[in-house]
């Protein structure tokens, strides 16, 4: 599914990752820890493609990306789940329309998924909240707006950056029970947090992998939960 | 008008960019002062071309000989210069002008009792010309061989310098409209390169979740085109209604052509401009915006 060799990432020059080699399989579980900064999100930004590598090789889905089109690039996005730390959601939008963005750009038929799209956004318990704009809700809601948004295409690929970064821990556990239920329908699934307690609420409902970052790099051979 | 958009482009949901900012208004105001100085300068540069015409058609097809000298007054001198002329080919009529026609073209001189016979004045005779006319230079050496003192003149010192004027006219014309197209056009491109600027997140955003820079760059292009077409027939009624407006010049005898070509044709020329605003505007705005949208990954 995913396959990071050797990859490294600077900003600007200034390396964050380095020598990272990852395999995530297919249907697996990831935790990726690390302390703030240690590149949690720019190694998610590799994987949805925001940046690309400045060397080592880099598989998705079977593909390089590295040599990718524009047109190639966007099409593997679509396979991919994203929720942003920042949630990303259009401000000029409402919960539904945020929702079905994935399935308006891939360019689908709003007939086809308008019941689709009513019955995530009750899923993830925002019915009252289908026609709210963003700035009318609260970080929990929006935290779930993006996670559905970041599901309703199906996507082979979810990664979750810190998605319980601005909820109270009942919502975290609904946002992690959430992932751990997308999971079981086959996705393969990488939850970035630096939130131990998260990862400890996981131990016994999920078969999960964590990868340390640290100095740049992933530390192989990380325990099963 | 969301209704109509969405029928003609399939347009479903929410705009993708926020309807909000400065460039939407300019955008329109632009094209509106654009397709505003357009039907100025096509009105002028047509009516220009229109009036050259008009002056010359006055000074083709004719020709004047003038028998000049002692023999101008005999009949005879007059009748060897009709016979030249009959047997000149590329000339379809001539006809001496008689007494009374030439006191006419003197009275502003002479006054109206002139003594026309005692005057040593040229006689005049009008040539119709068939076509192109004749070889000016050889009947002219000709003439000059056989009535020594007489001159052809087919209107040429006039004619040169009305063409020159008309083609003077029509290219000044030309670059107006060039210069109203460029201006248009950059104003379209700086319109379009704002709004992107102003909505880079919005645009990453729907790049992420798997938008295509086709569809990003329409959701620009539509709106950047609409906004041109209303501004351009706005702009391009005003200025013909202002125009439409003013007094009939041709009354006052400063100008006497029509300034727009009738009803119907004038309504085509509005409707031409608010299409060229909205063609110049799509065209830059596509161009521009695909350029800007590939700094994107
Ligand atoms: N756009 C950027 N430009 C430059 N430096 C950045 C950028 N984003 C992150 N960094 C730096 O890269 C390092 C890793 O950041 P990040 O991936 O956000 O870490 P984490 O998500 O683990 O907190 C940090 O030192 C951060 O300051
Ligand atoms: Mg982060």
């Amino acid at each position: 599914m995913v396959e990071l060799e050797e990859a490294c990432f600077s900003y600007d020059g200034r390396p964050v990752l380095r020598d990272l080699s990852v395999t995530l399989e297919p249907g697996s579980f990831h935790f990726l820890t690390g302390p703030s900064g240690a590149g949690k999100t720019t190694f998610l930004k590799l994987l949805y493609l925001e940046h690309l590598p400045d060397s080592g090789s880099f598989t998705l889905f079977g593909d390089n990306p590295v040599e990718a089109t524009r047109r190639e690039i966007t099409l593997l996005r679509r396979r991919i789940g994203v929720v942003f730390q920042d949630f990303r959601l259009l401000e000029h939008m409402t919960v539904a329309e945020n929702i079905a963005l994935p399935l308006r750009v891939a360019g689908r038929d709003p007939q086809g998924y308008a019941n689709d799209v009513a019955e995530l956004v009750r899923w993830v318990g925002l019915g009252q909240h289908m026609d709210a704009l963003p700035r009318q809700l609260s970080a929990g809601e929006k935290q779930r707006t993006a996670i559905a948004r970041a599901v309703i295409n199906s996507p082979d690929l979810i990664l979750a950056d810190e998605p319980t970064g601005n909820v109270d821990p009942d919502m975290g556990g609904r946002i992690l029970r959430l992932l751990i239920e997308l999971n079981g329908l086959g996705k393969t699934v990488v939850v970035a947090t630096h939130d131990l307690s998260l990862i400890r609420a996981a131990r016994g409902t999920v078969g999960a992998r964590i990868l340390r970052l640290a100095g740049g790099t992933i530390t192989q051979g990380a325990g099963e939960l | 008008m969301r209704r109509i958009l969405r029928l003609i482009f399939g347009v479903t949901g929410p705009p993708i960019v926020p309807t909000t900012g400065w460039s939407a208004p300019l955008t329109l105001l632009s094209a509106l002062c654009m397709s505003f100085l357009a039907v100025l300068t096509i009105v002028a540069g047509l009516a220009a071309t229109r009036l050259a015409a008009e002056w010359r058609a006055d000074l083709t097809g004719v020709a004047t000989v003038r028998i000049a000298g002692i023999e101008a007054s005999d009949p005879a001198t007059v009748e060897k210069v009709q016979e030249i002329l009959r047997t000149t080919p590329g000339i379809a009529a001539v006809r001496p002008l008689t007494d009374e026609e030439q006191h006419a073209l003197l009275e502003p001189w002479f006054g109206t009792e002139a003594p026309l016979a005692d005057l040593p004045v040229p006689r005049l005779v009008d040539v119709r010309l068939d076509g192109a006319g004749p070889d000016a230079a050889a009947l002219q050496r000709r003439l000059d061989l056989e009535v020594p003192g007489t001159v052809y003149d087919d209107h040429g010192a006039w004619r040169g310098p009305l063409a020159d004027a008309a083609a003077g006219l029509r290219r000044l014309a030309l670059g107006a409209m060039l210069a109203v197209l460029l201006a248009a056009a950059a104003m379209v491109a700086l319109a379009a390169r704002a709004t992107l600027a102003g909505n880079l997140e919005v645009i990453r955003t729907v790049r992420l979740v798997g938008g295509e820079d086709r569809f990003i760059a329409g959701a620009f292009i539509r709106r950047i085109t609409s906004r041109a077409f209303a501004g351009g027939a706005i702009g391009a009624a005003l200025g013909l209604l202002m125009i439409g407006g003013l007094p009939d010049l041709a009354a006052t005898g400063i100008l006497d052509v029509p300034l727009l070509p009738g009803r119907f044709g004038t309504a085509i020329m509005g409707g031409l401009v608010a299409l060229g605003a909205t063609v110049v505007a799509l065209l830059t705005a596509q161009v521009s915006i695909r350029l800007a949208l590939r700094t994107i990954l």
